[in-house]
């Protein structure tokens, strides 16, 4: 008894250390007063009024969303295929191919924002959008390759096989069985990847030049000083991602399910 | 038998180094159930799916229908397969995976509809057409994969071991299922075990697989009664295996010389069934084996008696359990073994 009191106090003091900061800032982002001091002021949605009143804000936004978007989508796509490969195929050297693969997220991110500017300059790609979403792709492909490996090694071995035997070729068991099999995992790994590229700001920051995302953004403003409107699209930004990290949770918590 | 509907002619089957099959040659009828069986690793589900176009002879054709198959792809065969898990899609309900293969076949779709009613009405599953697979219990999963894979009308069905996931009492009864719907649709059944049980319950004939070779093709009372070799006969039935000398009619096992009539002169193995064995208290003016009561086993059909031969080999004999009331044998106890000469079978393949 007396241990399991113990025990749900320490869960939830560790809930309050990890969200107080998070929570703290959403407070502010509708207290009325300029600086963040207690007591409160009074209720107030103006920091969100003026912070989206501002164009750069918007375009931030735009920004993010369409690199979320892309790099999710190529991220699931090149994470799904390496994991199918490595669910299909059996060849030499197939644990290099995997550790090479899981490797992206290993790097220090300043090293890859580096890295990054220094490649897609060559490329004539730094200070672009494409230029992020390839960086971003590069950092969230292994874990949409995670997701989808999870999945399919829940996958029965003969199911694939059954489809080419009942007539299928292997696109089609492609199409018909692997990928309707996998659906809930390439949702999950689009919203996680997305949740990645939506807040990642160290690399966005080399590669993105004049096309801000909105964490970059939110640091151009911190540098110019200290305004609640930041707590204001910081709860923004942290209510879309929490959105699609507990949406790709979901998927993967229902279809272990089945 | 008219032209044979498949047929393996020396068809082997490697991994690298490790041989799986070993070249085996092989006609099965058409409209015949024919079981294939043997212990796990003997090659069996190999052959299977080299029939079915999921592994490619190394050596060797297989022919169906008159058509040399090694180079058509999986897709291509109209071999459908009950896997072993069954294998059912699980993100599809029922009639979907039935109509499964009509759609990847290009049926259009009136017709499509028109078959899975028809199939899902023969096995029992209207009532079920909507539902998803994981609600369905073990035999009508079992009943689902039947239908998906004889919806297209194929001339021959392969099943890998199909049965082995269910309770005993469903396995009779789906046995039951599978033999009435083999029969009523005239098509070749290949049926791959390792239990005996199925395969001489259903098959019309049973291939015995050990070591990535054939060792006997026959009827499942031939193979029982008729082993040719000792894998068969120890993997077969409860069979005794004795070895001795022939001559002049007569098998001298060492400790006593028994009648063998018609064998001809030399070293043999002869086999003795445990239900053919007959246990005495007394030894019997006939050259009996003296043997030591070890322990019982009950079998359903019987009791099978276990005893410790002059040699120290294991002999077993079945009896009723009357017999062992009257008999009352005890560990240790000596008892004495005959058996009439005409049901020793004299073995003549080689192990």
């Amino acid at each position: 008894m007396r241990s399991g009191v113990l025990l749900r106090l320490y869960i939830a003091a560790v809930f309050v250390f990890v969200f107080a900061p998070i929570v703290t800032s959403m407070v502010f982002s509708v207290n009325s007063d300029r600086f963040p001091t207690v007591p409160l002021g009074h209720f107030t949605w103006d920091w969100y009024r003026t912070a989206f009143a501002r164009p750069e804000v918007w375009t931030a936004i735009q920004n993010s969303l369409i690199v979320a978007a892309c790099a999710a989508t190529l991220s699931t796509l090149i994470g799904f295929a390496t994991a199918y490969t490595d669910y299909r195929y059996g060849f030499r050297f197939k644990t290099a191919y995997l550790a090479l693969a899981l490797l992206p997220p290993t790097i220090p991110v300043v090293i890859m924002g580096l890295a990054m500017l220094a490649w897609l300059g060559r490329l004539g790609l730094s200070g672009t959008l494409t230029g992020i979403v390839i960086a971003h792709t590069v950092m969230a492909a292994p874990f949409a390759m995670a997701i989808c490996r999870l999945r399919l090694n829940q996958m029965d071995a003969a199911l694939e096989p059954a489809a080419w035997n009942l007539g299928a070729t292997q696109w089609r068991a492609m199409r018909a069985v692997v990928i309707p099999f996998c659906a809930p995992a390439l949702v999950s790994a689009f919203c996680l990847t997305a949740a990645v590229s939506f807040d990642e700001f160290i690399v966005a920051w080399f590669v993105s030049g004049l096309n801000k995302t909105v964490p970059v953004m939110i640091l151009e403003i911190l540098q110019g000083n200290v305004d609640p409107q930041i707590n204001a699209i910081g709860t923004l930004v942290f209510l879309t991602s929490m959105t699609l990290v507990i949406a790709a949770q979901l998927l993967i918590i229902r279809r272990s399910s089945t | 038998m008219t032209a044979p509907l498949v047929r393996l002619e020396g068809v082997k089957k490697s991994y690298g180094d490790s041989v799986a099959v070993k070249g085996i040659d092989l006609a099965i009828g058409r409209g015949e159930f024919i079981a294939i069986m043997g212990p796990s690793g003997c090659g069996k589900t190999t052959t299977l799916r080299m029939l079915a176009g999921l592994e490619t002879p190394t050596e060797g054709t297989v022919t169906i229908d008159g058509k040399v198959m090694n180079d058509v792809p999986v897709h291509a065969r109209d071999t459908p397969l009950v896997w072993q898990s069954l294998a059912l899609f699980p993100f599809l309900n029922v009639a979907q995976n039935v109509e499964f293969g009509l759609k990847m076949r290009g049926v259009p779709a009136k017709e499509r509809r028109q078959k899975v009613a028809t199939w899902l009405d023969r096995l029992g599953l209207s009532d079920f057409a909507r539902r998803r697979v994981d609600q369905l219990s073990g035999g009508q999963r079992q009943r689902v994969a039947l239908a998906r894979s004889l919806v297209t009308e194929p001339p021959i069905l392969l099943l890998d071991e199909p049965l082995s996931a269910l309770d005993a009492h469903l396995v009779i009864r789906m046995q039951g299922v599978l033999t009435k719907l083999q029969r009523e649709l005239g098509i070749t059944f290949v049926y791959v075990t390792h239990s005996q049980s199925e395969a001489f319950a259903m098959a019309d004939r049973v291939v015995i697989m050990g070591h990535g070779e054939i060792a006997q093709i026959g009827r499942p009372r031939e193979i029982f009664r008729a082993p040719r070799n000792r894998f068969v006969a120890e993997f077969v039935g409860r069979n005794n295996i004795l070895s001795g000398t022939v001559s002049g009619g007569a098998i001298d096992l060492g400790p006593i010389t028994v009648p063998l009539p018609g064998a001809a002169d030399g070293p043999a193995e002869i086999v003795v069934a445990a239900d053919r064995m007959k246990i005495s208290r007394e030894a019997p003016a006939a050259p009996a084996l003296a043997a030591d009561f070890v322990s019982e086993e009950f079998a359903g059909t019987g009791i099978i008696c276990y005893f410790e031969g002059p040699g120290g080999e294991e002999l077993k004999a079945q009896v009723s359990e009357d017999e062992l009331e009257a008999l009352d044998p005890a560990p240790g106890a000596r008892f004495y073994l005959t058996w009439a000469p005409e049901s020793a079978h004299v073995m003549t393949g080689q192990s």
